[in-house]
């Protein structure tokens, strides 16, 4: 979320051809959708909580669905969200660490967006992210690095939307309020609308835990629920919750507290034990005991997500769990040479522990078993310029 | 891909996909675990309890609001009771050297937690444990159970142990 979606709308904005994409199936956008929006909500999953000011509704939602998908949302003219957010990657890239429409690499991994409508904190190291609408922006209009691109384009943009037909038809019913709908706050509420949508409760192990189908995941998986869950490994108390993460949120949950963690990654010389730009939240709140502290991602979809880490620098889920086992990484002879376990910041819950070669199968079996196939499949969340309707 | 194909892949998968509800709706519920819980110690009468025994001693239930939001129902024995059971005596009994005296709640996976036998009686702190073993009327999920405590008063889950094996009763003034 982090890096986010930047791609096309930049070429269009910079270049005076512009390259009009394939746009959509125009019946779809004869067909208005009003009303109330409908959660879906799988069993186990509580209702999201949506901010008072950007309500759901079908027709946000769908308008949503186009911006995402629109390259023309970057000054390149060719990324867009789901440059970044590929939906075949359960909304993340497969890369370290995402590139701008400008080959700008951001210091950060794309985060997944499956079930962002449950984040408390939107981004790895932010404490203060909580809205989609405002971390929209982020990508949108970042100038270090670069993302999409669009700083000091944006009403250009506005007139890309106001020019297009498929547009003309949407925003209007999006809101349906407003004299003139085509702004850029429209813009991010629509799209955040969207995301809330993606929702993933479909893996196999949601039909064993939450439907009591025993079959639905080996006995390797059900061993590695069970290590994940044990004090020893201690990986539930962050990875927590319906969507495995302690960062999660949702109507009618109160006063839950955002933890940010340190897990020793990294133990650096110098005054900070993390290697810049990626210190944590220290980035935000200066304070020495922040110094390396990220979100907990959720741990849903995770084998379809790597690389793994705030920085991508896991590459595998061996990798990750060479780390945690060893309550912290070392890394020799590289300018990040140092012993994570000895990191000042770091978490009491990594202590290391041991796993025999069959508990590490179990383990990833279980990891595995969180992948949900109907979500990155579903229709509902692909490139509507492109799925007929 | 011509709409066609994608129709028929649509077919296929929705094929699939109902072969696979089919099967999981044949498939057999999680297999019940076997209950077995020990309480040890300093205790005139120790026992080791089985699903039966906590079947046939008094029975209690709470619902609780799960970090999920979830409200969930536990229903089991209170912890209390099963101490009675193995000769610890409560009210008027609990005094002088019998208050300095605790128990050690511990799990399959070494998880510990204690509670002080004065924190317990109703009489004095009242703290409602209740050594669950069911969850909304079924046996609890394998990471849970078969048997695990439920403090429906606590705020956060930490002192509900899941997979409880042992209570451990100690003494420090005999």
């Amino acid at each position: 979320m982090n890096k986010c979606c930047i791609p096309a709308l930049v070429l269009l904005l910079a270049t005076p051809i512009v390259v009009v994409p394939v746009f959509g199936n125009p019946q779809m956008v004869n067909q208005p959708e009003t009303g109330e929006y409908h959660w879906d909500l799988p069993k186990g999953f509580p209702k999201p909580r949506v901010p008072a000011d950007n309500p759901m509704t079908p027709a946000k939602v769908r308008l949503g669905r186009y911006l995402f998908y629109d390259p023309r949302m970057s000054v390149n003219g060719m990324e867009s969200c789901s440059t970044c957010h590929r939906q075949a990657l359960a909304f993340t890239d497969g890369k370290a660490q995402a590139l701008g429409a400008t080959g700008e690499s951001h210091p950060r991994s794309s985060m997944s967006l499956v079930n962002v409508a449950y984040s408390s904190v939107l981004t790895w190291s932010n404490p203060n992210e909580h809205f989609l609408e405002n971390q929209a922006l982020t990508p949108m209009f970042s100038e270090h690095p670069v993302e999409l691109g669009l700083t000091g384009k944006g009403e250009k943009f506005v007139q890309v939307l106001r020019s297009d037909t498929v547009y003309r038809e949407l925003f209007p019913v999006a809101f349906p309020a407003e004299s003139d709908p085509f702004t850029i706050s429209n813009v991010t509420k629509a799209i955040a609308s969207f995301e809330r949508t993606i929702l993933s409760a479909g893996s196999p192990y949601d039909h064993y835990h939450y439907d009591g189908e025993d079959q639905a995941i080996s006995e390797s998986a059900k061993r590695g629920e069970a290590l994940f869950f044990s004090e020893p490994l201690s990986c539930f108390r962050c990875h927590t919750g319906f969507n495995f993460s302690d960062a999660t949120d949702f109507e009618g949950r109160n006063g839950a507290k955002i933890e940010f963690h340190n897990t020793g990654l990294y133990n650096v010389a110098g005054a900070l034990s993390y290697p810049p730009p990626n210190v944590g939240i220290y980035e935000y709140t200066k304070q020495p005991e922040d110094v390396g502290k990220f979100k907990a991602p959720t741990l849903r979809n995770i084998a379809l997500t790597a690389p793994y880490m705030h920085d991508g620098s896991a590459k595998t889920l061996d990798a990750v769990l060479d780390h945690y086992s060893a309550g912290g990484r070392t890394i020799m002879d590289s300018p990040y040479a140092g012993e994570g376990s000895h990191n000042p910041n770091k978490d009491a819950l990594i202590r290391g522990f041991k796993l025999s070669p069959q508990e590490r199968l179990d383990l990833i079996a279980f990891l595995e078993s969180l992948t949900d196939e109907g979500v990155i499949h579903d229709q509902r969340f692909g490139n509507p310029w492109k799925i007929p309707q | 891909m011509t709409l066609q194909r994608m129709r028929c892949l649509r077919l296929a998968f929705l094929g699939v996909a109902a072969l696979v509800l089919g099967m999981g709706g044949l498939a057999a519920q999680q297999p019940v675990q076997e209950v077995k819980l020990v309480v040890t110690g300093d205790v005139p009468t120790p026992l080791t309890l089985n699903a039966n025994d906590l079947a046939t001693m008094p029975r209690e239930s709470a619902e609780v609001t799960d970090q999920d939001g979830a409200k969930t129902t536990y229903e089991g024995v209170a912890l209390q009771e099963i101490l009675k059971k193995a000769g610890i005596e409560f009210g008027r009994a609990l005094r002088g050297k019998a208050l300095a005296g605790y128990v050690i709640a511990e799990a399959k996976d070494g998880y510990a937690v204690v509670f002080s036998l004065g924190e317990l009686d109703p009489d004095l702190g009242g703290t409602r444990v209740i050594v669950a073993d069911k969850r909304d009327g079924k046996p609890l999920f394998t990471y849970q159970g078969p048997v695990r405590l439920v403090l429906p008063a606590d705020k956060e889950g930490a002192r509900s142990v899941r997979m409880l094996e042992k209570l451990e009763v100690v003494k420090l003034r005999k």
